[in-house]
């Protein structure tokens, strides 16, 4: 196992590291990360995080979600009977 | 509850310990989801053995036992969702999650019908191969560990998340192993449990078994499969807590949080 080194905060050079924000991973002190549902960031992060939120582009993101889910789900309905018949007939 | 460095070990340990919190009531949710998605395999499996050869003339039986299948597997998910969510509340939190373990966020959950929608896939896809499922109980593994990693929802960040934890290549290996051989044992222990039930029913009863001892038997193939449907709802709890732990420790070793904790329990009296 890599021995870990102590890494100074993004922000403040003289103040050790506390934590990664888990989505730049820039290495960030006590008083710049916050932990949100379990998770570390950083505040520009955080801040991206909600007003991407607020932003219309979600709506997208989810149809895209549920579109890709459902051709999924459909595809392994077929394949389940695909992969059946396929070993049925094998042995 | 982050105690030790990231292992198989560590992550076996302290699933155990998040499996205890969250069981009561949590696993029964996932345990009543699970079972008609499990039994809808075992009917696809008795029906495909039945057709044998002539599998490709029972399209419609067969889809129609599958579509059924894949609607159950949808409603399985949401139990595990809420049995996640449990696990990753038991460990932050070291009690009993409460009534915000039903609160699983939407985007987390949409990323995780998406993802255990590929593994599952994947896995029929692959059924043909050997490496194939394997990576596809893999990934739908670390799916539900990474699931309320994902804010948002969207394609592109689960997947990112699963190549990120999929990183510990080697612990996620050990531990398929681990569960793989505690199948094998859960589902001997189950078949033995029935052997000895019965044998205590003709015992101490007059209960007639002669009909029941033709059912509740190794050459009866149907209950075979009965006995490793039952397996893997057993041991289910063990392997999301443990996918939960893998994903929840990897995170507190990038991030700094386990050697903080640590630091902390050496420094109390």
């Amino acid at each position: 196992m890599a021995i870990p080194t102590i890494q100074p905060c993004a922000h403040h050079s003289e103040r050790r590291a506390f934590a990664l924000c888990m989505t730049c991973r820039k290495s960030l002190c006590q008083e710049c990360v916050t932990q949100w549902d379990g998770i570390y960031h950083c505040a520009s992060c955080l801040a991206a995080r909600r007003s991407s939120a607020a932003g219309t582009s979600g709506a997208a993101a989810w149809l895209l979600v549920i579109g890709a889910t459902g051709v999924l789900l459909y595809l392994s309905a077929r394949a389940m009977v695909w992969a059946g018949a396929l070993l049925a007939s094998l042995f | 509850m982050i105690r030790a460095p990231l292992s198989t070990t560590s992550v076996l340990d302290e699933s155990s310990d998040v499996v205890a919190l969250a069981a009561a009531p949590w696993a029964s949710a996932l345990i009543l989801t699970s079972i008609p998605y499990r039994f809808l395999q075992v009917l696809f499996l008795q029906r495909l053995i039945e057709a044998g050869k002539n599998a490709t003339h029972y399209g419609n039986v067969l889809g129609t036992t599958a579509n059924l299948t894949i609607l159950a597997f949808l409603v399985s998910l949401i139990g595990r969702a809420i049995y996640a969510r449990a696990c990753r509340l038991a460990a932050a939190t070291g009690k009993t999650p409460g009534r915000e373990t039903w609160r699983v966020p939407l985007a987390s959950f949409a990323s995780y019908l998406f993802i255990a929608s590929i593994a599952e896939l994947l896995f029929f896809l692959g059924m043909t191969t050997i490496i194939g499922p394997i990576v596809a109980i893999i990934v739908a593994g670390l799916a539900v560990g990474t699931m309320e990693l994902n804010e948002r929802a969207g394609i592109v960040a689960p997947l990112k998340l699963i190549a990120r934890y999929g990183r510990e290549a080697r612990i996620v290996l050990a531990l398929a192993l681990v569960f793989a051989i505690a199948l094998f044992i859960a589902a001997v222990s189950l078949y033995a449990t029935f052997t000895a039930g019965l044998w205590m029913a003709s015992a101490f009863t007059s209960f007639d078994v002669a009909r029941w001892s033709i059912l509740l038997t190794i050459w009866n193939r149907q209950f075979v499969f009965l006995v490793i449907a039952g397996a893997i709802i057993a041991i289910e709890p063990f392997w999301i807590a443990a996918n939960v732990m893998l994903v929840r420790k990897a995170g507190a070793e990038e991030s700094g949080e386990e050697l903080r904790l640590w630091f902390r329990e050496l420094e109390e009296p």
